[in-house]
């Protein structure tokens, strides 16, 4: 029985003040969806048996299978909060009901794209962390990105119930431990924080911090103790709070509290946060996990518990739940936190907007975002598309950030190589239904004010993955996405019966829609390649694909890496080409660009699309260039905006500006395909020393220059000490202390390098961070498994790209292999050409 | 501002700067092709090019019958001209005692021109040719066509017009196309081969004698196929080879005899006849039976064929290897492929703007082939921008930077550009590649098909299937002002807005007509801004550029350059003035020679 009809969640929207948008992230396996499970059933959609099972955001059915998340899911639920916590909420606020837009994402490193794609529509994150476990890499990860689109977090401790079945901690270790990921998440929150949004980190004593057990459906907050507490100390409920947390001890016999842990006459006194919330709790599942049926009732009855009919009867583990769940139901802690720490749209989008906006911060639409109203022109980011039950077609799933939308409204589709002012991924359409998501289903609503999540009917075949949709002629684009994993592995697919072949092309299209983070193109040698994360994301992509997108059986090529090419050094000599009729002649010199400012490019730090004198000021303050280099970028490349620059040093020459367009053109298709053996560039700088240009514009057209211009910077880069860069993966394994030694051996054979090793207190666990070149990473994990007896697990995630220092040219290197390697299968000649193939002498 | 120098050009343009690079002749001087490779006079190179091309034969066919005789080498040989010129001259005189005029239009002069401005072969050449010609009219004419503009397979019929030739003598290797207007005839040469060489290699290549092989050559070495034929058959016994053939009687192919052949059985394969194949492949009459039996055989190539061909051949047979003669090797491969094509397919159909390079003149059907080409593409909803180029190269090609995907009609043998180092800015596709990728399902056959003949047969019987093959799926419930949606590009796993450019054309006409009529009453013309009036040359649409009521992807491309005419670049400049300088007179005259130039040597 649902507990809410579509209309008052309709009519909650426009209160735009009791609105929260929040998505739940974590490292995988820490119990995101099980979690959600209890506020969906909390909402009345799915039944309290079921919470904990179901997982009902798991809509597909290899995630039912599986057991992990692998796209995010939208539920919209409705919550009525009571008269004391409304009270609490620091914003504005109307009423006592509220409407939460949860997205549960996956918690998989190679799905970390989802997250980003769930992250950009919500406002804040309830962070699960699974109590045994901690903090791990991906938790970091995540809470790295929501901090980053300026998302509050609120944290869960999860699994407390392993702690207390599986390791039979005592009550002062819990706490610890308890005390300690906070701290860990602390950290991470502290070291990324905007300054702008102010402090973030979470606090139990704030209320911020919740402990439970999603499968069994229980979860408290120190809030929720002090409440009940509050009463029968007769203090108020904030003094409360702060004595439930950190060094408070209470002192039974004094009936005193006291900061230290010993009393005058050195007796040790117990922690408050032990005595008043650990103790009930310990004392209900010692008593039903020992079946001692004779304390229970009266446990019961001190704890205001009822049991009903057949629940009676229930006994151990089963009792335990029932139990637990009537005493800490876990929906009312996550609700609370969410309504009362969360932030509103109202409250979130004023300082989101900036962020989010890639226009000035004052013009209309930006004003609009930051106020979050619904009566000016429309703004919304489609951050991702949900596939439809009509098969090749999506929703479009994203947010409205001011303006209302409605069915029928003509909108301005602004895909993200759209500028202002120009017609380039520019369309206009009608949509045609709006619609609410509700996990697996959708609940069709008439229009959608600032503020909310929505999916839309009827764009999709204008955005191929995400966009901003307006009615404003003037608006500028908001903040198009990135991501913090790439997709560096890639596999080469083919049909196996050539009359399906426009089933791939189209299911190939399907897939790029339907992930945000997954590519496909065309290789120079005509194979079709998936470009994914990882080798998870790889296959789920490759079954989707062939069993559902293009639903054909495929030939799929063993994984292969995908490389970039870059320089190490100066060009060794000024690079000199000359146009095809001799009359002109371009001077180019290549550099290496650093590390840091080559991923602040690639993160949009430095953006291309900025202003250039405000870029310029960046680049020289934080990246040591000098302004007036930093001012004559003539462009980004590939596709304008990847990490290698072309500068413009020439002094005084004559038409110069002329061939610019030329010199672009031909500067992204060189960095499209180096010299090396047909990868991408990354971090090179061509710096145009001169040129020297025929006196008639006929004589040095774009045909004259662009040829010269592919010449002198292939020339230039062979000259400059040119290397490949492999990616590499951080990989994070867990494991008893025994199968250390088995994870050292396999990384070594894989030129895997250990960077940390520790042992994660009050566990006998250890935590290995390694870095490994994804190269090496395929078979990694069953490597790892037959080494360590199925003991360790990793984790790996794309982390940089590192340059293999060897010479590419000399097929006995490493980078030589590769290069040979990948020179073949794209059909190319052998042998990497010399500078001499591009260097035109004087 | 006033202490600093004038802008200077920051390295001097003297004429030293920019010196032709000069021609490089020694190469083509060697003549490796002659059985002796470093003759010692001049005589003696004539002896052996007498031989070479069979000038005897030629001359006893000629005698008496063309009057206005031009001959046409390619590149390659072009260095015998004079020579071969000389001895016709000599051959046919005796008959009539009459001179005969050598119009030696010598390709030569302009080489350093011709990398560059198209065709200056036929524009100035052609003066040259009428103020000789009018000097002396006598019976034997004999013409040297300065450098073929297009494949130099092919015979240049439109050069050969020029001065109204009887004949074409065509040297060298030959596609063995037929030209309709003029009767042509060929001189393969007999270029120099080492038979034992190549059987030695050919064994060393060959371990299996029982392999299916064909040997193959370009017409040049025709000659030679047979001998080796008999020579390798006692040990191999499945092989056979391809001798040049043709069926025209208009076409005459000096000192090699196709009557002979004509007896033998054999299959017909393009302008090769298969023949000792074994006798229960000959009944073949069918397509595809001819290429599955084709896959069962290994290619032996003598000499490295143009291109196209070769990606032509390695579509045809199982295997290839190519025989070098020259420097008796043998080459393995990896020869082009034609998945890279699959990509250019993919490149094309999410193109906007093609262009169609014509790249002959001369071939059959060549008109009907534009006609058709233009008409797919207009199908489609696509531009298309129509390129007649001499000698088509990377620079020339990418001074169209609108253009997204060429379109080359040419001869299948010489006349097709493939990209093998991928040096063209943009994909060169053939109206096979064209016609797969225009059309609305995607697919690939794995075929390489070049001959006009095969394309408008494909296009006809396209037509006949429907006329609707083209109509765009994917905007149903469009209202009338709404935009089409994009399409998904393979190649690059993006959106591509502008792949059908002309679909906005209806949109135009519903727009352009109203204004039309309400040329004198423009006051209320819808919400599309200002009214068109008469003398407005461009129209800018939501999303298009429109000049005379058709969609210009070109001017399109152009108001997306940065640069956008004189003064655009300093316009951001911080200390830019509105007013800018004042006029002054610059320099006038062509480039060739500006008027101070003149002056300055005058005085």
């Amino acid at each position: 029985m649902v507990a809410f009809t579509i209309e008052e969640i309709r009519s909650l929207m426009d209160v735009v003040t009791n609105v929260r948008n929040m998505s739940v992230i974590a490292h995988v396996d820490h119990g995101k969806s099980t979690l959600t499970d209890s506020l969906v059933q909390k909402a009345g959609i799915i039944s309290a048996a079921k919470a904990g099972e179901a997982r009902f955001t798991d809509t597909r059915k290899d995630e039912q299978e599986r057991g992990i998340t692998i796209k995010s899911t939208a539920i919209s639920l409705y919550a009525e909060m009571g008269e004391e916590d409304v009270k609490e909420i620091k914003q504005k606020t109307e009423g006592n009901k509220f409407l939460i837009n949860l997205i549960d994402s996956p918690g998989h490193v190679d799905f970390s794209s989802e997250v980003t794609a769930a992250l950009r529509v919500t406002d804040g994150a309830l962070v699960v962390v699974d109590c045994v476990e901690g903090v791990c890499v991906q938790t970091e990860t995540v809470l790295r990105q929501s901090l980053g689109e300026r998302i509050k977090p609120v944290v869960i401790i999860n699994k407390v119930d392993r702690a207390l079945l599986e390791l039979q901690v005592t009550k002062e270790d819990l706490y610890q431990s308890f005390a300690r990921t906070v701290e860990s998440v602390n950290v991470i929150i502290a070291t990324y924080t905007d300054k702008a949004v102010g402090d973030l980190q979470v606090y139990p004593d704030q209320g911020t911090v919740a402990f439970g057990s999603g499968l069994h459906g229980w979860a408290f907050t120190v809030r929720q103790f002090a409440t009940r507490y509050a009463k029968k100390f007769g203090v108020d409920r904030e003094k409360m709070m702060k004595r439930l947390w950190g060094d408070s001890f209470f002192n039974p016999k004094t009936k005193k509290w006291a900061k230290k842990e010993k009393d005058e006459k050195g007796k040790q006194l117990e922690r408050a946060f032990n005595m008043f919330v650990l103790d009930p709790i310990f004392r209900l599942f010692t008593a039903i996990m020992n079946y001692k049926k004779e304390e229970i009732p009266a446990l019961l009855e001190k704890l205001d518990i009822v049991l009903k009919g057949a629940e009676k009867e229930l006994e151990g583990k089963a009792l335990l739940k029932t139990v637990m769940r009537k005493f800490l139901p876990a929906a009312d802690a996550l609700l609370e936190m969410i309504v009362i720490h969360l932030p509103s749209p109202v409250t979130a989008q004023n300082y989101r907007a900036e962020l989010l906006y890639e226009g000035p911060a004052d013009d209309e639409s930006c004003i609009a975002i930051k106020n979050c109203d619904p009566k000016a022109d429309l703004m919304l980011y489609v951050s991702k598309m949900v596939p439809t039950s009509d098969k090749g077609r999506f929703y479009a799933f994203g947010r409205v950030f001011a303006g209302t939308v409605r069915s029928g409204l003509k909108v301005r589709i602004q895909g993200p190589n759209y500028v202002p002012g120009k017609k380039d991924d520019l369309f206009i359409k009608a949509i045609q239904r709006t619609v609410l998501m509700m996990g697996r289903f959708v609940e069709q609503i008439d229009d959608c004010p600032a503020g909310n999540i929505v999916g839309l009917v009827g764009i999709d075949q204008f955005l191929l993955k995400s966009g901003t949709l307006t009615t404003n002629e003037n608006a500028h684009n908001l903040k198009v996405m990135k991501f913090s994993v790439s997709p560096v592995v890639e596999v080469a697919v083919e049909v196996k019966n050539a009359n399906d072949l426009p089933k791939l092309v189209e299911g190939l299209k399907r897939l790029s829609k339907s992930d945000p983070c997954v590519v496909t193109s065309i290789s120079p040698s005509g194979e079709h390649i998936v470009a994914c994360t990882g080798e998870l994301h790889l296959e789920i992509c490759l079954s989707d694909l062939q069993n559902d997108h293009a639903g054909v059986p495929l030939k799929i090529s063993p994984p292969v890496v995908s490389y970039r090419e870059t320089v190490r050094e100066k060009s060794s000599m000024t690079a000199l080409a000359k146009s095809p009729n001799k009359h002109n002649r371009i001077y180019l010199e290549a550099s290496p660009i650093d590390e840091e400012l080559a991923l602040a490019i690639e993160s949009g730090k430095v953006n291309p699309r900025d202003d250039f004198k405000a870029r310029a000021r960046i680049m020289a303050d934080e990246y040591g260039w000098e302004v007036t280099d930093a001012r004559k970028i003539w462009c980004f490349g590939p596709d304008g905006t990847g990490s290698n620059l072309v500068v413009d040093q020439t002094k005084a020459v004559q038409y110069l500006s002329e061939i610019k367009d030329s010199v672009v053109a031909g500067w992204q298709w060189v960095t499209k395909e180096g010299p090396l053996f047909g990868e991408n560039m990354r971090s090179i700088r061509a710096n145009i020393m001169d040129v020297t240009l025929h006196a008639d514009a006929i004589h040095r057209g774009a045909g004259q220059i662009m040829p010269t211009m592919r010449r002198a910077a292939y020339a230039s880069i062979l000259l400059a000490e040119p290397r490949i860069q492999e990616p590499v993966f951080l990989v994070e394994i867990q494991c008893p202390e025994n199968a250390v030694g088995g994870i050292y051996s396999v990384l070594a054979r894989k030129r895997g390098q250990v960077i940390s090793e520790e042992q994660r207190p009050g566990t006998p666990m250890f935590n290995v961070q390694a870095y490994l070149p994804v190269n090496e990473s395929f078979g990694f994990t069953t490597d790892l498994r037959q080494a360590t007896g199925g003991q360790a697990f990793p984790q790996m995630v794309f982390h940089h790209w590192s340059i293999i220092d060897d010479d590419p040219s000399d097929a006995s290197t490493k980078s030589g292999t590769i290069v040979l390697e990948g020179r073949k299968r794209r059909g190319m000649k052998e042998v990497v050409p010399g500078y001499e193939e591009y260097y035109d002498k004087l | 501002m006033s202490g600093e120098v004038a802008p200077a050009l920051s390295t001097a343009q003297t004429d030293d700067t920019f010196q032709f690079d000069q021609f490089q002749s020694e190469e083509t001087k060697q003549r490796s092709y002659l059985k002796k490779h470093d003759p010692a006079n001049k005589n003696e190179v004539r002896q052996l090019l007498r031989d070479y091309y069979s000038i005897d034969e030629l001359i006893e066919f000629l005698q008496g019958k063309f009057k206005k005789i031009t001959l046409q080498f390619p590149d390659s040989l072009v260095c015998d001209s004079s020579y071969v010129v000389q001895m016709l001259q000599e051959g046919l005189i005796p008959d009539e005692n009459n001179s005969i005029d050598a119009g030696l239009d010598d390709g030569k002069k302009h080489g350093g021109h011709c990398a560059t401005c198209t065709d200056c072969s036929c524009g100035k050449t052609e003066k040259e040719r009428k103020t000789t010609k009018s000097q002396k009219i006598d019976k034997y004419e004999v013409w040297v066509l300065a450098d073929t503009s297009y494949s130099p397979c092919c015979v240049d019929e439109v050069a050969a017009e020029h001065i109204g030739a009887d004949v074409v003598v065509h040297f060298g290797d030959s596609c063995l196309t037929p030209v309709q207007k003029l009767p042509s005839v060929y001189v393969f040469g007999k270029p120099q081969l080492d038979i034992n060489v190549l059987t030695s290699k050919f064994e060393e290549q060959y371990q299996d004698t029982e392999e299916n092989i064909l040997l193959m050559s370009d017409t040049s070495y025709s000659y030679i196929l047979k001998p080796v034929y008999d020579e390798l058959k006692i040990k191999y016994r499945n092989l056979a080879y391809a001798e040049a053939y043709n069926e025209e009687k208009s076409i005459k192919i000096i000192n090699y005899d196709f009557e002979k052949q004509k007896q033998k059985e054999g299959i017909r394969f393009g302008n090769r006849l298969l023949t000792g194949l074994h006798s229960e492949d000959i009944d073949i009459n069918d397509e595809d039976e001819l290429n599955s039996l084709l896959q069962t055989y290994s290619l032996f190539h003598i000499t490295l064929p143009e291109p196209s061909r070769l990606l032509f051949l390695t579509t045809k047979f199982s295997s290839m290897v190519v025989y070098d003669p020259k420097a008796c090797t043998i080459n393995n491969g990896p020869f082009s492929s034609l998945m890279r094509r699959y990509r250019y397919m993919h490149v094309a159909r999410t193109a906007g703007t093609v262009g169609i390079l014509v790249n002959t003149l001369s071939l059959d059907n060549t008109k009907k082939m534009v006609n058709i080409v233009a008409k797919w593409i207009k199908d489609a909803d696509k531009k298309y921008y129509m390129f007649v180029v001499g000698k088509p190269n990377v620079a020339k090609l990418a001074n169209f930077d609108a253009i997204d995907v060429w379109c080359i009609l040419g001869c299948g043998q010489g006349g097709i550009i493939i990209d093998e180092t991928s040096e063209y800015f943009k994909p060169i596709i053939t109206p096979y590649e064209l016609h797969l990728a225009l059309s609305p399902e995607v697919s690939w056959t794995g075929k390489w098909v070049t001959g006009f003949k095969d394309i408008i047969k494909l296009a006809e019987d396209n037509d006949d299937d429907d006329d609707d093959d083209f109509v765009n799926s994917g905007d149903e419930g469009k209202m009338s002002d709404e935009d089409y949606a994009p399409e998904f590009s393979a190649v690059t796993g993006k959106y591509v807005s502008n792949s059908r450019p002309l679909r906005q054309i209806n949109h135009l006409q519903i727009e352009l007509n109203p204004d039309a009529t309400k040329t004198d009453n423009n006051d209320d013309d819808g919400g599309d801004g200002k009214p068109v009036s008469g003398n407005q040359l461009v129209k800018k649409f939501s999303q298009t550029v429109a000049i005379k009521g058709t969609v210009s992807t070109s001017a399109i491309h152009l108001q997306s350059r940065q640069w956008t005419g004189l003064g655009s670049d300093f316009k951001d400049d911080e200390n830019y003035d509105e007013d800018g300088a004042t006029i002054e007179e610059g320099r006038s005259g062509v480039a060739r020679g500006y008027d101070h130039n003149n002056k300055s040597h005058i005085i």
